[in-house]
Order: C-alpha cells, then sequence, then structure tokens
C-alpha cells in the first residue's frame, strides 16, 4: 500500500513538472497574439494558495485519473475558469472515458489549430450552480431534468435506480471542492446529434 | 469508490507542490510586461490626471474619486453611509440626509454612478447614484463634491436598475430588483406568482437646480429588474430593463430562475408615459417616502416625507411597453453611443446578445409578437435581433463603448473583458483580469460620447494581486489602455468597498468648477457667527448654545463658563477663514458624536452633553496652520443650580 | 485752439483715471498660495486683488505680529480731494494757455506725488516694522535685531518664503504720463512761440 502511495506521488510531481513546462511554452507563443490563445497569463490560476480548500482545477490537477482532461484544460488554456469563484458544476470524464473515444481524436484535438473545439468540447463539461449527485437527484425529481450547460447545450439527466446519468454519462462520484463541484463521468459528454 | 476518493486525496498535496514551483515561471513572465507601461500610467508630481473617475463604494455605501490614469485616490464622498471624518450623519446639519420612512438609516450599498448629460454627452454637473438596499437615489452636486440630495424610493426593494440619466438628464430612473407586494401588506410568500409587482421609477430632474421629484412608477409585472439603460440618439425616448426571474420563483432562485430559456429586455417608450401622465393619466397611491436635500446657503439638510406617488399600470398605455426576449438571464443592459443597440448579457449565456432598436420599432409597427406577457407584448426574438458575439467568453455581464466601433464586454467566469466589433460581432481582443470582472468603465462610455482612451475594469476577487491584510484583503480596479487595437493592462489600483461601477469624465469638464471655500456673505445657517465680536453663549433651560468660530489659529471664545451638570451644549462652529484649503476641525472630550471638519465659511453643530463637574478642553483636529496645537480651549461644568454665571471669552476679554 | 492747450487740457485730465483705476499693487508669492496674494491701492482705499486677499494677508502677517491692513487712513481723504483740485487747475491752466503755468503745474505735481510716495514709505515702513511684542513668532535677523516684514516701495524683495512685488498698476501709468503731457504743452508751446 504504501508503495503505491509513494508512486502515486511520483507520477502527480511529474505531471506538475510537465504542466509548469507547457505553461512556458504558451506565454511564448502568446508574442504571435492570436485571438483564441491570447488567454495567458493565467490570470486566477496562477494564485498559490496551499491553505484553502482545493478548487476545481487543483483537484483535477491532483487525480491521476484525470491526466488527460487536464492536459486538454491546459491546451485551451481554460484554467482560470476552472479556479473562478463559481459555483461551477464540472463534469470530469476519466481518462478511461476519454480512451474510449475514436482513436486519433484526443491527438487531434490537442492541436494547437484546433484550440477553439477544444474549447467548446470543455466548456460543455462546465454548469452554472452546484450540482452534486443528490442534488441531480433532486432536480429530476422536481421536473427540472434539463442541466444548462456553459455553451448554452441542455443535457438531460436521468436517475436509475441509485445511478444518475448526464446525457447518458454516468456520474461516478461527487467530490466537493472549494468553488463548486467535480463529478466524475465516465464518457465524454458531446451533444447527442 | 472509495478508493478514487482516497486517490483524490493523497494527489492534493501534490497539486499544492505543483503551484509553488509554477510560481517562478510566472514572476519572470511578468518582467516582460515592463516596457513604458509605468509611465504612461504615470502622473508626476505637481501634475493633474486628465481624468477624474466616481467610483462606487458598493457595501461601503459611499462614491470615492481618483484621478486616472494614476489611479490616485482623492476623495471618498460619504453618500449612504455615516462618516466620522466628515461628521456626515453624525452632526446635526447632515442627519436628516439619511432620513427614511424607516427612520435614520446609518448605512447604504451604493452601486451605480451615472454622471449628468446634456444632449447625451456628459457635463459634469452632478453625479447620480442609486442605493440598493433601503432604495435611494442621491445627488452629488460636482462644485462641492458633496451629496447635496437623497430621494427614497417608494414600492421599491432592492433599487438595483438604477440611477441611470436620460439624454439630457430629464429623468435619472430606478427599479426593483426584488418585486413585491404593492402596497405591501401581509401574505403568503409562494403566492408571489402573478401577485408580485416590480415598479420602475422615473424621476424628473430640475434642469436647473438638479433637483428630483419622483414623476410616476409603471407597476410591471412580479419579475426582478436587473440592471437598465436609457435609449441614446434615436432611441432616446426609450428605456431598456433587464429582467432575470421571469420564472417568478420566491425560493432557490439560482436553481427556480434559471429555467427559462430566454427572460426580457423591457422597452419602454417613457415619453409617451410622460405624455400619458401629463395628460392626467395613471393614479395617485398612498405611499411614505423620504426625500431629503441640503442646502450649500444654509449648510443644513432638510427631510420632507412624502405621502403619495403616481402609478401607472401597463395596460393603461398600449404601444407603451414591449419586452425582447433575451437569452439567459440577461445582467447588463448596454446601448450603443448611436443608440441602434441594444447589448443584453446573459449572464448564464455563453453567448452576448444584441438587439437592433431599428429592427424593433419595426416588429412593433409589423405587430411580430411571439405572445404577451400579463397583457404586454413579447417580440419575436429573431425579428429584433442584430447579431450574436458567439461564445467570446463565459459569464458576461457588462459592456461599454470607445466611440470608435467597439464594444467591451466584461465576462465574470472566465475573468476577462472582450472587445468586439459593433455590426459584425467579431472578437478582436481579450485580456485577462485580476480576478473575476464585474463592471467595467470607459470615461462617457455609456454616453453618446465616450473618451476612449482609458477603460478600468472593476474586480470582484483579488486573492494575491496585493500585500496580504488578513482575510479580508484590498478591493480593486485596474486600467487598460484602449487606444490601439489591444488592450493594455497598465495598472492595478486598490478602492474603497466594492469598486461596484464607475462613471469617468474629463478633468477639464468639472474642475474649473470646483468650489474653493463658501462664502461667509452667503451662510444663511441659523446659528452662523458671521464676526467674531458676534460671538456669544445663549441659555434657554438645560440647554445652551454655543455661537463659535475658528481661525487661524484660535477659537472665539475658547473660555467658556456657567455650564452645569445635565446640560445638553450645542456648539454652533462657524469657519471664518475665506482661503482655500484651510478647514478647521472640532472635537470635545466626552462626545459622543464625531468631530466637525468645516470648510472655510460654513457652519457645523455637534452635541455634548455636561455629564459631569470639571473642565474639559476642545481642540482644532485638522491640522490647520503653524499654531494649530495651540488651538483649543476649556468649557468649566459647575454643578447644578451653581452660582457661576455663565461667562464666554477670548483672551480674557 | 493752439495745440499745446489741448496737449496740457489732455493731461491734467489723465489725473481723472486714478479715479477708475488702481494706482499701486503689492503681491505677495508663495509655495502654498499657487494664486498670489495680492492688495491694490487706490487714491481712496486699499482694495483686495482677488476676493479675501486682504483678510488672508492679515491672517498671515498676525503670526508674526503685524497689524492688520488699514480699512481707512486720512490719506484716503485727502488724496481724491488733492488729485481732483490738480486736474482742475491743470485743465483751467490749459485753457489760460500760458507756459509758464504749464511747467509749474508740473512741479507742483511733482513736488505733490513725491510727498506722496513718501507717505507710502513712511507706511510701509511702520507696517513692517512695528510689530506686537506679544507675535507668536519672532525672526530675528543676522545682526539679531527683529526681522522687518517691510514690503519694497517699488520692486521685488524676498521675505522669508514671500515674494514682494510692488509695483505701480494702470492709475500710476497714466498719471505719469499726464504729467508727461503738461512738459509735452510747455515745449510744443514754445516751438509754436518761436514759428
Amino acid at each position: 500500500m504504501k508503495t503505491t502511495i509513494y508512486s502515486l506521488f511520483v507520477a502527480g510531481a511529474l505531471i506538475i513538472f510537465s504542466a509548469c513546462t507547457s505553461s512556458e511554452t504558451q506565454e511564448g507563443g502568446t508574442e504571435s497574439s492570436n485571438v483564441t490563445t491570447d488567454n495567458t497569463p493565467l490570470g486566477q490560476a496562477s494564485v498559490v494558495d496551499s491553505e484553502s480548500d482545493p478548487n476545481i482545477l487543483q483537484v483535477a490537477i491532483g487525480s491521476p485519473d484525470h491526466t488527460t482532461l487536464v492536459a486538454a484544460v491546459q491546451a485551451a488554456h481554460i484554467e482560470h475558469i476552472l479556479v473562478n469563484a463559481g459555483p461551477l458544476t464540472v463534469f470530469a470524464p476519466t481518462n478511461a472515458a476519454f480512451d474510449k473515444l475514436p482513436e486519433g481524436t484526443v491527438e487531434t484535438l490537442l492541436k494547437p489549430e484546433n484550440v477553439g473545439d477544444l474549447t467548446k468540447i470543455l466548456t460543455r463539461h462546465a454548469a452554472p450552480g452546484s450540482y452534486n449527485i443528490e442534488a441531480l437527484k433532486k432536480e429530476v425529481r422536481k421536473g427540472r431534468n434539463k442541466l444548462y450547460m456553459a455553451t448554452d447545450d441542455y443535457f438531460e439527466i436521468t436517475v436509475e435506480g441509485d445511478d444518475v446519468y448526464v446525457n447518458g454519462a454516468k456520474v461516478l462520484a461527487s467530490i466537493q471542492t472549494s468553488n463548486g463541484i467535480v463529478n466524475v463521468v465516465d464518457e465524454v459528454l458531446l451533444p447527442k446529434e | 469508490m472509495k478508493l478514487t476518493k482516497y486517490l483524490f486525496a493523497a494527489a492534493l498535496a501534490g497539486a499544492a507542490l505543483s503551484f509553488t514551483s509554477c510560481d517562478s515561471s510566472k514572476k519572470e513572465s511578468k518582467g516582460a510586461l515592463g516596457g513604458n507601461l509605468a509611465e504612461r500610467s504615470f502622473v508626476a508630481p505637481g501634475e493633474h490626471d486628465e481624468f477624474y473617475a466616481f467610483v462606487s463604494g458598493g457595501f461601503s455605501g459611499q462614491l470615492s474619486v481618483y484621478g486616472l490614469p494614476s489611479g490616485r485616490l482623492f476623495k471618498v464622498i460619504p453618500v449612504f453611509s455615516v462618516d466620522g471624518e466628515k461628521a456626515y450623519g453624525f452632526n446635526e446639519e447632515t442627519k436628516a440626509m439619511l432620513n427614511t420612512s424607516y427612520g435614520f438609516v446609518p448605512w447604504g450599498d451604493s452601486h451605480h454612478p451615472d454622471i449628468s448629460q446634456t444632449d447625451g454627452v456628459l457635463d459634469g454637473r452632478w453625479v447620480f447614484i442609486n442605493e440598493n438596499n433601503t432604495p435611494r437615489i442621491a445627488r452629488i452636486s460636482l462644485e462641492t463634491f458633496e451629496t447635496v440630495e437623497i430621494i427614497e424610493i417608494p414600492n421599491t426593494a432592492g433599487n438595483h436598475s438604477s440611477a441611470y440619466v436620460t439624454d439630457n438628464t430629464e429623468y435619472v430612473i430606478a427599479g426593483t430588483r426584488f418585486s413585491v407586494p404593492v402596497p405591501q401588506r401581509d401574505m403568503p410568500i409562494n403566492e408571489y406568482k402573478g401577485n408580485f409587482k416590480g415598479a420602475l421609477s422615473f424621476l424628473k430632474v430640475d434642469p436647473e437646480s438638479g433637483e428630483m421629484d419622483l414623476s410616476f412608477q409603471i407597476m410591471m409585472p412580479g419579475f426582478d429588474y436587473d440592471k437598465a439603460h436609457p435609449g441614446r440618439g434615436k432611441s432616446h425616448g426609450w428605456f431598456f430593463y433587464t429582467t432575470y426571474n421571469t420564472e417568478e420563483a420566491h425560493t432557490l432562485l439560482e436553481v427556480n430562475a434559471s429555467q427559462n430559456d430566454k427572460d426580457f429586455i423591457a422597452a419602454i417608450n417613457w415619453k409617451k408615459i410622460e405624455e400619458y401622465v401629463a395628460n392626467g393619466g395613471g393614479k395617485m397611491m398612498p405611499a411614505k417616502y423620504a426625500h431629503n436635500i441640503y442646502s450649500d446657503e444654509t449648510h443644513t439638510a432638510t427631510s420632507t416625507m412624502k405621502t403619495e406617488v403616481l402609478t401607472v399600470e401597463p395596460k393603461d398605455v398600449p404601444g407603451a411597453i414591449y419586452f425582447l426576449p433575451t437569452p439567459k438571464s440577461p445582467h447588463g443592459c448596454d446601448v450603443d453611443p448611436s443608440g441602434e443597440y441594444i447589448v443584453g448579457s446573459g449572464k448564464l449565456s455563453a453567448n452576448v446578445t444584441v438587439h437592433s432598436f431599428t429592427k424593433m420599432l419595426d416588429a412593433i409597427e409589423n405587430e411580430k409578437f411571439a405572445g404577451e406577457a400579463y397583457g404586454i407584448p413579447i417580440l419575436n426574438f429573431e425579428d429584433v435581433l442584430a447579431g450574436t458575439v458567439v461564445q467570446p467568453g463565459l459569464g458576461p455581464l457588462h459592456t461599454e463603448f470607445d466611440g470608435k466601433g467597439n464594444a467591451y464586454t466584461t465576462f465574470f467566469i472566465s475573468s476577462e473583458v472582450v472587445k468586439w466589433k459593433l455590426g459584425t460581432w467579431e472578437v478582436i481582443d481579450r485580456k485577462p483580469t485580476y480576478y473575476s470582472v464585474g463592471h467595467l468603465m470607459i470615461p462617457g462610455g455609456n454616453s453618446r460620447k465616450p473618451f476612449g482612451k482609458y477603460l478600468v475594469a472593476m474586480n470582484k476577487i483579488t486573492k494575491d494581486r496585493y500585500l496580504p491584510t488578513g482575510p479580508e484583503v484590498t478591493q480593486s480596479a485596474q486600467l487598460y489602455d484602449i487606444t490601439g487595437d489591444k488592450m493594455e493592462l497598465l495598472l492595478d489600483f486598490p478602492t474603497v468597498g466594492e469598486p461596484h461601477y464607475a462613471a469617468g469624465i474629463p478633468a477639464d469638464l468639472v474642475a474649473p468648477n470646483s468650489k474653493k471655500y463658501f462664502k461667509l456673505e452667503d451662510n444663511k445657517h441659523p446659528y452662523a457667527t458671521l464676526n467674531e465680536k458676534d460671538v456669544k453663549v445663549v441659555r434657554d433651560g438645560n440647554t445652551v448654545h454655543v455661537y463659535m468660530t475658528m481661525i487661524r489659529s484660535h477659537f472665539a471664545p475658547d473660555n467658556i463658563e456657567g455650564i452645569q451638570e445635565g446640560d445638553k451644549v450645542y456648539f454652533h462652529v462657524t469657519n471664518l477663514e475665506q482661503d482655500y484649503d484651510v478647514p478647521h476641525g472640532i472635537s470635545m472630550i466626552g462626545a459622543n458624536t464625531s468631530e466637525l471638519l468645516i470648510m472655510p465659511g460654513q457652519t457645523e453643530t455637534f452635541v455634548w452633553n455636561a455629564n459631569n463637574q470639571g473642565v474639559w478642553p476642545f481642540y482644532c483636529t485638522d491640522f490647520c496652520s503653524a499654531l494649530h496645537q495651540e488651538m483649543q480651549g476649556y468649557v468649566r461644568v459647575s454643578p447644578k443650580g451653581s452660582d457661576v454665571p455663565l461667562k464666554w471669552s477670548l483672551d480674557d476679554e | 485752439m493752439k495745440k499745446s492747450k489741448i496737449i496740457m487740457m489732455l493731461g491734467a485730465f489723465l489725473l481723472l483715471s486714478l479715479f477708475v483705476f488702481p494706482l499701486w499693487n503689492i503681491t505677495l508669492e508663495a509655495p502654498q498660495y499657487p494664486e498670489p496674494l495680492g492688495m491694490d491701492i487706490w487714491i481712496n482705499k486699499i482694495a483686495d486683488h482677488n476676493p479675501n486677499d486682504i483678510k488672508n494677508i492679515n491672517l498671515m502677517n498676525h503670526y508674526v505680529g503685524m497689524k492688520e491692513i488699514p480699512i481707512h487712513m486720512p490719506e484716503f481723504d485727502i488724496f481724491p480731494i488733492v488729485i481732483g483740485a490738480m486736474s482742475l487747475l491743470g485743465i483751467i491752466i490749459g485753457f489760460i494757455g500760458k507756459k509758464g503755468l504749464y511747467i509749474t503745474w508740473f512741479v507742483v505735481m511733482s513736488i505733490l506725488g513725491s510727498a506722496g510716495m513718501y507717505d507710502f514709505y513712511a507706511w510701509e515702513y511702520e507696517y513692517g516694522h512695528n510689530l506686537n511684542p506679544k507675535a507668536a513668532i519672532k525672526f530675528m535677523d543676522k545682526n539679531g535685531d527683529p526681522l522687518a516684514y517691510q514690503p519694497p516701495l517699488i520692486g521685488n524683495k524676498t521675505i522669508l518664503n514671500f515674494k514682494a512685488k510692488s509695483w505701480p498698476m494702470a492709475g500710476a501709468y497714466l498719471m505719469f504720463i499726464g504729467m508727461g503731457l503738461s512738459v509735452v504743452a510747455f515745449i510744443v508751446d514754445k516751438k509754436e512761440d518761436n514759428s
């Protein structure tokens, strides 16, 4: 068990390391001043605070199950959105969820020229308000089963037994953060055709 | 499942680490910002700023005066909250300013300052500002930089969509954020829907004196009226209000008021309603509200309690009010300098919606209605839409204009200002704010003539931007240069209270009119003493009135005897100076009130209760002159019924 | 009418401008007064250059024990009569048209003018030297004597942190021109006699 934790810690540190290098390259890229990528510097995401309860971004960065998501967030330069006062509900697809996407999808999205699409896809995973599993169940109970997402889309919430699904993706766990809720989901949320 | 949670927790420590390690790269990148930015916001010692910025104090209840581009603070004008420094709400003269139908209220929540206009251009005569909690509008004179009038708004709760002026300052408006039963009565809260009302108030402004008068209130459906903007130029004569909670929810609004796909911008043809009212329309209803006016001649405020208000039902004035569907709880309601575009920022929407005034008139004329709400026609969304700024950021709030065809919108959630082009709706530039910007201000940026040189972003959060001061850290504004294609962040500066909104104006429209002192010969204060020879002390039962003067560097009289235990002593103090920047202060041990800070030529009064025998000093509190420390005196208090005669003197004469 | 007569009458007439314009001005400049304090001296009064200037000069000066600037002085009664009389006399002289009288008028005016300047100096001396012994602030000069605050008769002078400026104003210049014209009239008359 001890070794597991230790290796996790090392893995975390590695992620962090890569996060730093990538942010440096972003700043270099700012010079070209492309409108859509001109989100750097990181704004509120650069606040150093190890005392307060962790926010959505910090929780995501700290999770070894969400390395793909974090990499995507950093590629889209939208870190500052996840540290905002909120409250926000973020549906966080696991690495396994990203793996379910067709081969090569993630790699394509991570290319700098696709940053617009990537941003939109990621933003679609955020909803204004605080909805953990229990709150989502209440919404369904009250007949308010359409959840409004930050991209103007509505996702349907369904309850099957004890499980809650958003747009067909199963909510695996709800994590309370300082600025909202992280709901871990097993699929990437894409609009249903 | 448990394991997942455990893993999260374990990795949190790593997250903290990551931020420490990233810090150094952030510091380095700041160096690149250097350049000549410091120079461009630097105002050399003795030089003056180019603009005044009147920044609302939000929950401080006051209005602060800053210079731009330096960000230097000049004055905090007390408006809705008492201020011990200036004796506002403490001296006998200004207590009436804070009188309301609920009695004396020592605090307020100031929100939106707006500068008076002539022909849609800032004229620099007055600043109007609204109070949210105890609904009021104040008028501040830009000659004295003092609050000269406060009027309460009845039938209103949360006076948020306020205090904006029309092109010629014909009206300043108020609007209720919280709908309430009108008139107030005992009823179940869950019967809100259909029964509560939202009053929108129009206050006529006297073109000479600036005095406000509540002309009429429109009794709208029970939505939340959030922000407002008058029509400009071609749309002059209309007023636009954003609404949310068109669901008419009465509980858990964060969910229940966010259900409708679209709420409304209410378009109100106030000229039509003005005409209707002028022809005897509307219904008088009983209402209690205070109207307080401060006079620069008597240096005293008077409070009058009004007893009725004229109300107008929308259904009685057909063709005067329409609803423009606008996505997702629109917050900011902003009209461009030409008056053609009405920008509604759905705060939960990813897009910014822009309506066209021309299309709106056409839709009205051709009755392109999508339905109606409480008898008010709802126009077809597509028929009034001018365009949409697609996905510019998250959480759009407010928009101002530079007069060069560009609009600037703040985004709370994505914490940035985005510049976009009117007409093409394309995003031109975006800059982060530190952090979570609310309002923004370009001097004149909500009028027909913006002075598009600087933009001030007013932030809700500062976190690590300044030296920490415990859990409560400073509030902050940020100055951007907007003369180029790209915005440039020049300066952070701390603000007093919450910098809710601001109004800016070129200094040369205001500074030349700033008053230097009050003329003694114009002083009509009933207890003024205009000459040192006329000072006196007058007993009236247990009340004693001291007619006192102050001039460099003494009080007259400075020795007073014959006061008795239990006396209530009124010190009416006149500053005899007639020179710029020579105020004097006075305070006295044992006084249960603030100091007085008296401007040259002014008279102010404080009360002192002679509770204890003895000899009690008073002194000048404002370092006035070389012999300021010598500016002091004594009051002798004798036992009740003592035969010490009432006596006053200066230099034993 | 002879040219010299007209010039003489015009010169005498110009004296009357002293009733319209101030004679002299004393201005005090200091860093804390971005708008300097000034007093205008007329033949019948001392007046504020800008509103309340004299009050503020008095307030400043009382710390060093200087008296208040007088609202009324005996000179203010005498000067208008003298000026009025001299102007009238000059016009009559011009009418008579004798060049000897022209130059006599000029000499009398010069004597009166000098007397006036001496009187002004004497007042300045008294104002600057006669200090209240109970003054809050006492300055000494290099010799250990009490510092005097006498403004200059004409010209600029630095007194502590103040720069005192004393210069004639429009009334004085017009008076000088008037006196000069009487001399011109004398010369012109002489030439007219010769031709």
